[in-house]
């Protein structure tokens, strides 16, 4: 039944108002032709409402004839009525179909460019790159050839394996895979020692080859001989020259110092912010979220996400050090930490994390990380055989 | 008397393979909502509709509908709904 509601909807309905004597012969008759009737009222004994379709409505003439009633539209109903009003109105049509044309043009370009997949390279490199052979914000999209760019963007960037650029509505985006970097390869030629490259006490060894010239727990110095490939064992006969192999893990440490002047001030962020929202290019922008400035120290960070620039601005509480000690002393053990991390190669484990302060009252404070790994301290050289 | 043979003999075999019988014999299909909707199928057309009086010619006789504000909500060649104050349905045959 809901369809044929919605259906006269959009055909478009009349209510009406028969009027005359024999009302009841009437709704036989019409039901009879397979005429719809719905909503029926009697209003009275000589009159009756009821809803009709447009195309019922226009057999009704016969039956009006042989019954004599008579029969007045009281509204019409439906979308066709509706939309008669607006007839009229050409500038509103036509702005809908500005409209359309708009939306359609607008949806050939390429509105935002994402990456996915960066872990070491800079997604700026490869987004420049990107730019560069055509597919960036604003880019027509019909003259994009993706598997062309794909395989350019591989070409010219070795730090990537595989690419994928797909262009989704107004979106592209592209997938890369790194490249794991081809490892060097061993020399494996003429006789090698292992020396130490770092101080550190030794924790285990793998050897394998060569004769281990220390033991587990010695503590070592830079440039020791750690394991020698000159083999002379009093079961073979003669020198054996070898190039020694093998792992040697040692306990090492790192130090770092970082000094915060107590009779500074630095900025902290008091966790309000206010945000400014524009929409457009460059100059041409409109805001379309404004908040009322009151801060009067504040760091602006700015971002942009396709035509939308969003600048927030935090905040910023300026604070001597003497204030709050604790915050000085997570701003060293942050920064050495950072610093540290730096020199030492990646997935060594920290067996052992030391803070120490210095404290000049009301001057400076030193903090001095102390950071205790495990790590391979072997490094081969060459051995020049007299 | 022809008429009412073959009539006996539909209603036998409606029974014996469970086919729905208004539709076998033609009789009016009468289903009440609650106390303010009647759906009568297969009618055979109005007598007479008033707010609180509509009867309804089917095969099996006039079914009298009485009630208070009614209304006919669909009018098709072989359904009625009727909506409002239902207050009694008569059979008269």
């Amino acid at each position: 039944m809901i369809f044929i509601r919605l259906w006269n909807y959009f055909v478009g309905y009349l209510v009406i108002r028969v009027k005359g004597l024999s009302l009841e012969k009437f709704i036989n008759l019409t039901v009879s032709k397979g005429i719809y009737l719905w909503g029926m009222d009697r209003e009275s004994y000589t009159s009756l409402k009821a809803c009709i379709s447009i195309k019922g409505f226009k057999k009704l003439r016969k039956i009006v004839r042989k019954l004599h009633c008579q029969i007045k539209i009281v509204e019409k109903r439906g979308l066709p009525f509706k939309t008669y009003k607006y007839k009229h109105r050409k500038m509103l049509i036509a702005g809908m179909l500005v409209f359309l044309v708009i939306i359609y043009g607008l949806s050939a370009f390429i509105w935002t460019v994402d990456l996915e997949g960066t872990e070491d390279v800079k997604p700026d490199l490869i987004l420049s790159k990107l730019y560069e052979s055509g597919v960036k914000p604003g880019a027509f999209k019909g003259k994009i050839n993706t598997e062309q760019i794909e395989n350019q963007l591989l070409i010219t960037t070795p730090e990537l394996s595989w690419a994928s650029l797909e262009i989704r509505g107004s979106r592209a985006i592209l997938r890369v895979k790194e490249a794991v970097e081809a490892p060097d390869f061993v020399k494996r030629e003429g006789p090698a020692n292992i020396l130490a490259k770092k101080d550190g006490i030794i924790d285990s060894m793998i050897v394998l080859e060569g004769e281990a010239v220390v033991e587990i727990g010695q503590t070592v110095r830079k440039g020791q001989l750690l394991v020698s490939g000159i083999i002379e064992h009093p079961d073979t006969i003669g020198i054996r020259y070898v190039r020694a192999m093998g792992r040697v893990m040692a306990r090492t440490w790192y130090e770092a110092q970082e000094t915060a002047r107590l009779d500074e001030v630095y900025r902290v962020r008091t966790g309000r912010t206010i945000e400014q929202k524009y929409f457009g290019l460059g100059k041409a922008s409109l805001p379309y979220k404004k908040e009322e400035m009151t801060f009067k120290e504040y760091d602006l960070v700015s971002k942009k996400e396709g035509l939308v620039r969003i600048d927030t601005y935090y905040e910023v509480e300026l604070k001597a050090w003497p204030d709050n000690l604790e915050e000085a002393k997570k701003y060293i053990e942050k920064s050495t930490e950072e610093r540290l991390m730096q020199e030492i190669a990646k997935g060594t484990k920290v067996v052992d994390k030391k803070l120490k302060y210095d404290i000049i009252e009301g001057e400076q404070i030193t903090g001095v990380l102390y950071l205790e790994l495990i790590e391979d301290i072997g490094i081969q050289e060459d051995l020049t055989i007299q | 008397m022809q008429r009412k043979r073959v009539n006996d003999i539909k209603a036998t075999i409606s029974e014996m393979f469970d086919l729905p019988k208004d539709i076998v014999l033609d009789l009016p299909k009468i289903i009440m909502v609650g106390g303010n909707q009647i759906l009568v199928e297969n009618h055979k057309g109005i007598i007479e509709y008033t707010p609180d009086r509509i009867r309804i010619n089917s095969s099996i006789g006039v079914i009298r509908v009485l009630g208070a504000n009614m209304m006919l909500k669909n009018i098709g060649q072989d359904d009625i709904m009727v909506t409002g104050t239902i207050k009694a349905i008569e059979l008269l045959s």
